[in-house]
């Protein structure tokens, strides 16, 4: 669960050179929001978002419709991208959660990864997202249960003994301070092949931890 | 891994491209309305016959196209980027960084005057500036990564100094270092062995796994594709003529080109009858010549109507994703296919009378060494030990008359040598070998004109073999002026019937070799092989440089002469599918020695020779759906100068963990002959109880 293994490798990139015009047509072709922009030997020099796009309407009110024109075709990537030492990025080896930490402390929506100065790939918040499904096995079936319990040691030891007693195979299992309540903890964990009503005929009788929300997805 | 939310947009959109020379009669259009899309982690096999448009499609892309090639139309879009009309210097930039290209022939992509640390280093200095150490260190890792032994002391040596598989490593390597998001790849192993080419091709899929790269895989061979690709684009005479998922193009193939195609290729089948090659009629035609406003395989094709000779049909997607170019893919049904008449010789029909008799050739424990020259000084006063280079060694084999006898194996292992001795062109150094009442020990210049007459070769290279300012009917008629075989008056007539018999018509009598195409030269040269009516003809690899649709013709041609002429044959090849097709008993060579030799079914199924058994999981076989056992030869054919003591396969065998003690009895004694039947024999410690236990190596659905 690194960075290397869930970012995009092969992002689209673009010159500084190149017109914004031109970007823009490659954005919308490839479907992405974010273009590293690199010099020789695939070497970060800076980012365009599609928010670098706009262009004030300040800066355009005074011109006329020839003018604009010819303003945007003589404005390239340079003029608009934000410089090397603006972009934060990050290392391929790197936690998955730090890099969410990361893009949530900087508001930021994608991170270059860099390896030794070149881009090695990219990764955003789409891919965090796709890692969260996978984490939960959003697409396979089965019985999600969230169970609140006491944060003390051994309690969730106590409730998957209690799973394993059955030998109902776990799909996913995930653990987080329970909102609004600092001295719970909730997991949420997924099983597969197993009606709902046995899951929660077992793991109700589980002591001191309590059935949050159980569902068939 | 989570890859399916990954960017959908194709890495390459190629769009109705269309590509053309211009020749001393004008633009000739190669290639036409081709598209496809390849997407990250994806391989795109494009295949077809030689002449197709395959590689000009590949050169295209970067453009490459030389400066009479020019893009006339349609679209390249790279991650989203229009190649098409970009400058040199911009596609230049691309081709370094971003897309990379691995070629066929591995020594001509690298320098052979640098050695190979310094030309992977180079790539890394000039495109990313990095220091010289770096660099190097970097390549020794990649040079790990693609599975070259000894990495660190290769970096030091000279393209020449390693194998071909290694070369082409080397090649692979130098493309990965930039870690491109596009690899083009025309036939990168059909250079090499089979053994070699299996190892190569599970890099591929490894590299594409691990780097997300898509790869646009060019081939002719139809055994690859299924082991490599995802998607297949076939293409004919410039277009794409059916484009699917590779399960799709061979398990339900839609146009009538791919349908025979796949039945031309040679298959790894359990029966000499589930392996019949049926030719495609006709020949690819030439760019100029390709008809306009009509189906271009409208001519070779057994279903054509009026309508595709009239109007040309569109590339339509026929099932999801699967597209063809034919107005009847829906109804056209591949397995109501028959025959049409005179297609197939008819080659089932068993000879009536088995009658047991005397082999016509016999060898007997024959050695041909090439003398080396030893660097001491001893040697200049010629008092020196002499080197040899034991090219076949202690090789017996015996052929009855009539039958074919197919000789395998790598290259290198000897394969050639026993032709040229048996033919005249080597001396032996020691052991008999006799054929009809004649020795052949004796060089060639030495023989009877009556044994050269009976003796007669089919070569690999028909351009080589052929005199270029000689016609066709001066080439043929020779030997039979030569050889006395028809008398002075009756020569032309004999010659036309000659062509004739190898389905070529009187025109071609005043024809110079350039004029013909390679599988009619290849006709010739049976032709002239055939003159003087021999009892043997060897014919060694001569189907290896000719296109699938074109070698099954050729095959079934030898196949129909010797038939008619009770001719025996040697057949030598390196690919074990077309030896199981046409030989009646098969001897698989390695580093001089047969290793094992017995009729054809029995090679194919156990009790195998370790060596076989690695062979045949080699090979790749034209059905994704074939299960292969996974064997794979570590390291690469020892020297034949100094081979490996006891078992000389000991080296490289992976079933020596059989034997008690890890094998060590291999290391050390000459195996003994096991014979499984009278006929077929097995040279390996291992008993033939424990190589019968083993599993046949492919398995089919």
């Amino acid at each position: 669960m690194l960075v290397r293994d869930y970012m995009t490798r092969h992002p689209v990139m673009v010159d500084p050179q190149m017109s914004i015009v031109e970007a823009q047509g490659i954005m919308a072709e490839a479907k992405v929001r974010h273009l590293p922009v690199v010099g020789e030997g695939k070497r970060l020099v800076g980012l365009v978002t599609r928010e670098r796009m706009r262009i004030p309407p300040t800066e355009l009110a005074s011109l006329n419709v020839w003018e604009i024109t010819r303003f945007l075709s003589n404005m390239t990537i340079a003029d608009v991208m934000m410089k090397r030492n603006e972009v934060i990025t990050i290392d391929p080896d790197i936690p998955l959660e730090k890099a969410a930490q990361i893009m949530v402390e900087n508001k930021v929506g994608s991170l270059p990864v860099l390896e030794e100065g070149v881009v090695a790939g990219i990764i955003t918040e789409t891919d965090l997202m796709a890692h969260l499904m996978e984490m939960l096995a959003t697409r396979l079936p089965g019985v999600r249960v969230t169970i609140r319990m006491p944060n003390v040691k051994g309690e969730l030891a106590k409730l998957i003994g209690a799973i394993g007693a059955q030998g109902w195979p776990i799909m996913a299992c995930g653990g987080v301070r329970a909102p609004k309540e600092p001295d719970k903890w909730e997991a949420v964990v997924k099983i597969r092949g197993v009606p709902k009503d046995q899951v929660v005929a077992v793991l109700g009788r589980v002591e001191g931890q309590e059935i949050v929300d159980v569902r068939e997805v | 891994m989570a890859t399916n939310h990954r960017i959908k947009s194709p890495v390459l959109k190629v769009d109705g491209v269309a590509i053309s020379y211009e020749t001393r009669y004008g633009d000739v259009e190669a290639v036409r309305d081709v598209s496809f899309n390849v997407r990250r982690a994806q391989t795109l096999g494009v295949v077809g016959e030689s002449g197709c448009g395959k590689s000009t499609v590949a050169f295209g892309i970067v453009d490459f196209l030389g400066p009479n090639g020019k893009i006339v139309g349609g679209s390249i879009k790279f991650q989203g980027r229009e190649l098409v009309g970009r400058s040199q210097k911009e596609l230049r930039k691309l081709r370094g960084d971003q897309i990379s290209m691995v070629y066929q022939d591995p020594m001509q992509a690298l320098n052979p005057s640098v050695s190979i640390g310094d030309q992977l280093a180079e790539v890394l200095t000039v495109h990313r500036g990095i220091s010289q150490e770096e660099a190097w260190r970097k390549s020794i890792d990649m040079l790990e990564r693609v599975y070259m032994p000894d990495a660190a002391n290769v970096m030091d040596r000279y393209p020449h100094q390693v194998s071909g598989g290694q070369q082409q490593r080397v090649v692979i390597a130098m493309a990965l270092l930039n870690n491109p998001a596009l690899l083009i790849m025309d036939e990168p192993t059909t250079a090499l062995d089979v053994t070699v080419e299996a190892v190569v091709l599970d890099l591929i899929e490894d590299l594409k796994r691990d780097f997300d790269t898509a790869i646009v895989y060019i081939t002719h061979d139809l055994g690859v594709v299924a082991r490599v690709c995802d998607h297949v684009a076939v293409m004919y005479a410039g277009e794409i003529v059916e484009r699917g998922p590779v399960e799709m193009i061979y398990g339900d193939s839609l146009h009538p080109y791919t349908q025979g195609l796949m039945r031309c290729v040679p298959k790894l089948g359990a029966t000499k009858e589930g392996s019949i090659l049926y030719p495609i009629r006709g020949r690819v035609p030439a760019p100029k010549n390709r008809p306009k406003g009509a189906c271009i395989f409208a001519p070779r094709c057994d279903y054509a109507t009026d309508r595709c000779h009239n109007e040309r049909p569109l590339l339509r997607e026929v099932e999801c994703e699967h597209s063809a170019r034919c107005f009847y893919a829906e109804e056209i049904d591949a397995s109501a296919w028959k025959p049409p008449q005179g297609l197939v010789p008819d080659l089932l029909a068993q000879e009536a009378e088995e009658v047991d008799r005397e082999p016509i050739i016999r060898v007997k424990n024959l050695k041909t060494y090439y003398e080396q020259e030893s660097k001491s000084v001893l040697s200049l006063v010629g008092v020196g030990e002499k080197l040899y280079v034991k090219a076949v060694d202690e090789v017996s084999l015996e052929v009855p008359p009539g039958k074919t006898l197919g000789v395998v194996g790598e290259s290198g292992c000897g394969k050639s040598t026993l032709a040229k001795t048996i033919v005249g062109l080597e001396t032996p150094r020691d052991g008999e070998a006799e054929f009809l009442s004649f020795n052949l020990t004796k060089p060639v210049s030495k023989r009877d004109v009556e044994l050269i007459r009976e003796l007669q070769m089919v070569f690999q290279n028909p351009d080589s073999t052929m005199n270029p300012s000689y016609s066709v009917g001066k080439q043929i008629s020779r030997p039979l002026q030569h050889f006395k075989a028809a008398s002075p008056d009756k020569v032309h007539e004999e010659v036309i019937r000659l062509l004739n018999a190898v389905r070529l018509d009187g025109s071609y009598y005043d024809r110079l070799p350039r004029q013909l195409s390679g599988g009619e030269k290849q006709r010739v040269g049976i032709a002239r092989a055939f003159a003087s009516r021999p009892e043997l003809v060897l014919c060694d690899e001569p189907v290896s440089a000719l296109d699938v649709s074109v070698q099954a013709a050729v095959l079934n041609l030898l196949l129909e002469i010797q038939r008619q002429h009770g001719t025996t044959m040697m057949f030598i090849a390196h690919d074990l599918s077309v030896v199981r097709f046409f030989s009646d008993y098969v001897a698989v060579m390695y580093l001089g020695h047969i290793v094992e030799m017995g009729p054809a079914e029995s090679i194919y199924a156990p009790p195998y020779h370790p060596y076989t058994e690695a062979l045949l999981s080699a090979v790749p076989i034209p059905d994704p759906t074939a299960e292969q056992k996974h064997i794979r030869l570590e390291g690469t054919v020892p020297s034949a100068m100094n081979p490996p003591s006891g078992c000389t396969f000991h080296t490289r065998c992976p079933r020596r963990s059989m034997l008690p003690d890890g094998g060590k009895i291999c290391e050390t004694q000459v195996p003994p002959w096991r014979y499984n039947t009278d006929e077929h024999r097995i040279f390996c410690h291992i008993p033939l109880e424990e190589l019968r236990k083993m599993d046949p190596v492919v398995t089919t659905r």
